[in-house]
């Protein structure tokens, strides 16, 4: 049994992914943002979720919860399907024609493939970070208002707090907060990272979906975005999908391994990158495939 | 003989390569040389056209230039220009003489009518004077006689007949029962016509009498009205040559007479000039002609002048003088119209086209259209614009029928509406797809995506558009020739109140100088000016969309 919010040192010896048996003894979810989820259920709920681009497979018959107020990181080899997993929570496959799904995938009890569901508001509760920063060519300013706009909040004063509040949760409100009529694009690529990362939080999301952040930064923006992340998980909860498993071991509290399309094993990180249940598992991180 | 190795030297370039280098080298040149030339040929076409059109705003004006300036638009100072006139007409007043005198020979018409007036007259002062019956009978029937022989000598073409006329009229001239009367108005011109028949070649007087007409003209055309003249209503007609380059050919007419000879038989006439000095040869006239070409510049005073209202001033009696004020205001408000009628429908249909048609069979079908509409030549835009917008679409709307700018923008904005889409289109497409995901992501609907993320960032794309738009626009002749255009108007304002009704602009009325009528000779200037107002107005629109623009891209690019 695998009882989130208990530390990974402790966790229990059985090498079974967490199912969705599991119950948490967490009592606060969500502190101070929007309606709480019920206790201890995931809040991301998958199951045997499909998705096709056409008659190919992007990833089949997904199975896995992910947690409240903790880091899931997702690995796995190229082309196995993990960012269209990731891109399947806010639909942000939609964009792509001929996409297809089946199964189930919700997001606080909601299946975010309903017809009825209003995809704006699914975006705003789930955040998006893409692999290449990509701020609007706005002043920094406009940048973070963006989401906070057009939730309603034009009013002045309420604007700039939500930007300072976002800047400051981003840890980037030391380094800008002198110019945040300059524009964004003038930031180094970290910068321009942790300010898209202070976009997404602007919408007061629940979730955060981070698609390889680091992917472009060079090591220093890399550690900063990672204290980040570590920093944010206390609010948010957040999947990271990665391509570096020195990085999963380092952020995340679950990890989730998928190859060709499938969910292979999830687990406690340290279970994955120390006991792994799967042979495949193991090959990769130890670096013997992918 | 030694025999050249091949180098072996690595970092010596192989022959390869260095062929390569030429290569590239050539093309560089080639490439830089035709831009060169490209540019060199936009001086050669544009430098003379703005050289001729600046003369419409830099040239030698007259007197008389500033005197329609007083007159029509107030502008000059009073007092200078009253003393100029007093000390011109001094210099005009001997050509005005020699011409009277002259032409008191060769009027013959002018001379009779006198005669006959004097008779009535006289009759009218014996009615008056109480005379005795019988030598009133007698003074009235010496008058008749008077009379007929003037009138005779007048007539006849022969010297010794007119002499003989004369010589009867002034038989009577020590009468002493005329003196102080009316009748020694008899005797004055008599006098006078006696110069005139020793003088000039009476058989020739219908020759003179015609060439007598050009120099009258030529002088009105130089001096205007003759002092004391009842002012003339046409506009044209008040003021003498207000430029000196138009001075200078009505001085040419003054001086030289065009004759149109047979050269052979059965070819073409050939047209010689002769001096007028040699076609007046013997009269009193010719002392005028050396003295206008002497004193011509003292008549007129050119002086240097920038006539810059010549951009706001509206025109006089069609173009003849005033400025180009009503066109630069029409072509401004046209194109701007037309603009804003094409840019909001040609943005919305490049997004309908990029965002939301995919590749079907009718989007393909309606991008065919667009790409061809584009070609269509402008002249059918024209009569559709009539067809449509100025007898269907605006009376329905209660707008009058008829050209109006309202029509011509319509019109002018189907015409550059394929510009505008195909520029929109490349620039929404170019739109980097990241910063759609990122609006998409935050929870952005399509619509408020496309708004504040996607269009601002085609911006400058768009602009481009524009700038092609407003220079095709804003040159277009065909399409408001049934819909917009009148060859003459007056400046409209404010503007709004000028968009139901018909304007001239830049390009219309250039045409329209040129094939409308005799202005096209007279006016070159004008014509020239009108085009080169048109390149300055539309480098101006440019220049201010381009520095938009790159304003824009500026600011996107983070700088």
């Amino acid at each position: 049994m695998v009882e989130p919010g208990d530390s990974p040192a402790q966790m229990p010896q059985t090498a079974e992914a967490p199912d969705k048996t599991v119950r948490a003894r967490v009592p606060t979810l969500f502190a101070a943002a929007g309606p709480r989820p019920l206790n201890g259920e995931p809040l991301i709920r998958s199951r045997d979720f499909s998705l096709f681009y056409g008659q190919k497979v992007g990833v089949k018959q997904i199975t896995m919860d992910i947690h409240p107020q903790s880091v899931t990181a997702i690995i796995g080899p190229s082309g196995c399907g993990k960012s269209t997993f990731l891109r399947s929570i806010n639909r942000m496959n939609d964009l792509i024609p001929n996409v297809r799904v089946e199964g189930r995938l919700e997001v606080a009890g909601i299946d975010v493939n309903d017809r009825r569901v209003n995809l704006p508001n699914l975006r705003q509760q789930v955040g998006m970070v893409f692999q290449k920063p990509n701020p609007f060519p706005k002043s920094i300013y406009d940048n973070v208002a963006y989401g906070r706009r057009f939730q309603g909040f034009r009013h002045r004063g309420e604007l700039d707090e939500a930007v300072e509040r976002c800047l400051r949760a981003a840890a980037l409100w030391d380094e800008v907060k002198d110019n945040l009529r300059k524009s964004a694009l003038a930031l180094s690529g970290g910068q321009q990272q942790r300010l898209c990362i202070a976009r997404a939080l602007a919408t007061q999301p629940k979730v955060l979906l981070m698609d390889e952040p680091c992917s472009a930064l060079d090591p220093i923006a890399t550690g900063r975005i990672e204290e980040l992340i570590a920093d944010l998980k206390s609010a948010y909860t957040i999947v990271i999908v990665t391509h570096n498993m020195q990085q999963a071991a380092r952020v995340s509290d679950r990890t989730a391994f998928f190859c060709l399309g499938e969910l292979i094993e999830y687990d406690w990180t340290s279970v994955i990158f120390t006991k792994p249940s799967k042979k495949q598992t193991e090959d990769y991180v130890t670096g013997r495939f992918g | 003989m030694i025999r050249r190795r091949p180098s072996t030297d690595p970092l010596r370039p192989g022959r390869l390569l260095r062929l390569r280098g030429a290569v590239d080298r050539i093309f560089t040149g080639l490439a830089s040389g035709s831009i060169l030339l490209i540019a060199l040929a936009l001086v050669v076409v544009l430098a003379p056209m703005l050289w001729r059109g600046a003369t419409a705003v830099l040239f030698r004006g007259t007197v008389e230039f500033r005197l329609m300036q007083m007159q029509k638009f107030g502008r000059g100072n009073r007092a200078d220009l009253a003393v100029e006139l007093v000390q011109v007409a001094e210099v005009r007043q001997p050509v005005y003489g020699m011409l009277d005198r002259f032409s008191r020979g060769i009027a013959t018409d002018d001379l009779e009518e006198e005669a006959r007036r004097l008779y009535r007259e006289f009759g009218k002062q014996l009615d008056r004077r109480d005379t005795p019956a019988q030598e009133r009978t007698e003074l009235r029937s010496l008058a008749k006689h008077l009379r007929d022989d003037f009138t005779e000598a007048v007539e006849s073409t022969d010297k010794a007949a007119a002499r003989e006329a004369l010589g009867r009229v002034l038989r009577h001239a020590d009468d002493p029962r005329l003196k102080g009367t009316v009748a020694e108005g008899f005797f004055r011109m008599a006098r006078d016509y006696g110069h005139i028949v020793d003088t000039v070649d009476l058989s020739r007087r219908a020759e003179y009498a015609k060439a007598l007409g050009e120099v009258r003209d030529a002088i009105r055309a130089l001096f205007g009205p003759r002092p004391g003249e009842p002012r003339p209503p046409l506009v044209m007609d008040q003021y003498g040559a207000t430029r000196w380059d138009m001075a200078e050919r009505q001085l040419a007419r003054l001086l030289t007479a065009e004759k149109w000879v047979e050269v052979q038989p059965g070819q073409p006439l050939q047209r010689i000039e002769v001096p007028r000095e040699q076609q007046f040869a013997g009269t009193d006239l010719v002392p005028l002609f050396p003295f206008v070409r002497e004193r011509a510049v003292e008549m007129l005073d050119p002086r240097l002048t920038f006539y810059w209202q010549y951009f706001i001033d509206d025109s006089l009696s069609g173009h003849y003088f005033g400025g180009v004020g009503p066109e630069i205001l029409g072509t401004l408000l046209i194109t701007v119209l037309a603009i804003l009628f094409a840019l909001p429908l040609g943005v919305v249909s490049a997004a309908y086209l990029v965002e939301c048609a995919g590749d079907g069979r009718v989007v393909r079908l309606i991008r065919t259209c667009i790409n061809t509409l584009a070609g269509v030549p402008s002249i059918v835009f024209g009569l559709f614009g009539l067809a449509f917008f100025v007898i269907f679409l605006l009376p329905k709307f209660g707008f009058p029928q008829g050209a109006s700018i309202l029509a011509g923008a319509l019109t002018l904005g189907l015409l550059v509406l394929p510009i505008i889409i195909r520029a929109s289109e490349e620039a929404i497409r170019s739109v980097p797809p990241t910063y759609k995901e990122a609006a998409l992501a935050l929870g952005a609907s399509r619509l408020r995506c496309f708004v504040t993320v996607t269009l601002p960032a085609a911006l400058p794309g768009i602009l481009t558009g524009v700038i092609l738009s407003v220079s095709r626009a804003a040159g277009e002749t065909a399409p408001i020739l049934f819909t917009a255009a009148v060859a003459i108007g007056s400046t409209a304002w404010p503007p709004w109140s000028a968009v139901t009704k018909p304007t001239c602009t830049l390009a219309y009325s250039s045409y329209h100088i040129a094939v409308g009528d005799r202005l096209a000779a007279l006016v070159p200037h004008n014509q020239y000016g009108m085009v080169m107002t048109l390149i300055l107005l539309v480098l101006i629109l440019n220049i201010a969309a381009i520095l938009v623009r790159s304003r824009v891209a500026k600011r996107l690019r983070g700088q």
